[in-house]
């Protein structure tokens, strides 16, 4: 029996490491990465909530469900963006992208 | 107790293998690394008891967006000339002070609230027969919101990332 503590704490772990990759990274697609990582993050806490504390049951899976929806639509336009980045700037660095900062 | 044990050995791999995508220097390591952790996070919706979910993860996440990562990857692969490169910027230090000022805020309320009857209720099975129900039949609008957002995000994947004339 597994407390809904220790899955709170996993998820903050996760979540943790993927800002730090988000802030810290400088590959673009790296940077998705981490995003997934705190998505799914997210996704344990909706579950384990409506596992433990919801009546249904229920809600905190559809809500997952959206999640991974809305993760597979935005790792899909991003990467579009990412390949249009390098194909206009040989780099996938976010870094070198910085023409607004000339 | 077994379920315990599993449950550590899982939660102790997918925080291995997601430290191992953001601090990983190889990129190829790191989406190796993305696809263990994905699917570990899979085996944790399996022991929350909602098997639907764990099953999407598998296919959705260790499929397809694993798949679409490596292939950006390897379509914005730079020349290996000379020295590799550096894979943080010198914000990194700022950026862990950040994660780990997170992290022990976040770990701080989920330890420090009183959570009602938390210890009692054990997850019981979720029949995927009663998440479609309310997928499909109280969640009708957002789940069709939710699928025109996914058919206007892969036209605009297809307009940005096409090859148009003269390029």
């Amino acid at each position: 029996m597994v407390p809904l503590e220790n899955y709170l704490i996993l998820s903050a772990v996760i979540f943790s490491l993927g800002v730090y990759g988000v802030l810290a990274r400088r590959n673009a697609v790296l940077i998705l990465m981490s995003v997934e990582l705190m998505l799914n993050a997210v996704s344990i806490n909706f579950v384990a909530f409506a596992a433990y504390l919801d009546p249904n049951k229920i809600l905190g899976a559809v809500f997952a469900v959206f999640i991974i929806t809305v993760a597979a639509a935005e790792v899909g336009l991003a990467l579009a963006i990412v390949i249009r980045l390098f194909r206009n700037r040989s780099t996938a660095n976010v870094d070198e992208a910085a023409t607004l900062k000339w | 107790m077994a379920t315990e044990v599993l449950w550590w050995i899982f939660a102790v791999a997918i925080v291995a293998t997601a430290a191992g995508v953001v601090f990983s220097r190889s990129v190829i390591h790191s989406a190796i690394c993305l696809i263990l952790s994905l699917a570990g996070v899979g085996a944790i919706y399996a022991f929350l008891m909602v098997e639907f979910l764990a099953l999407t993860q598998f296919l959705i996440y260790g499929g397809a967006v694993t798949v679409l990562i490596l292939l950006a990857l390897m379509l914005t692969r730079v020349g290996a000339t000379g020295l590799p490169d550096k894979v943080t910027g010198a914000q990194a230090p700022f950026a862990a002070l950040v994660g780990l000022g997170l992290m022990a805020t976040l770990i701080g309320v989920a330890v420090g609230t009183k959570w009602p009857n938390d210890i009692d209720d054990a997850p019981t099975n979720i029949p995927v027969e009663q998440i479609s129900e309310v997928l499909f039949r109280d969640y009708g609008a957002p789940f069709v919101i939710a699928s025109v957002v996914l058919l206007v995000a892969l036209v605009g994947a297809i307009i940005l990332a096409r090859q148009e004339e003269g390029e």
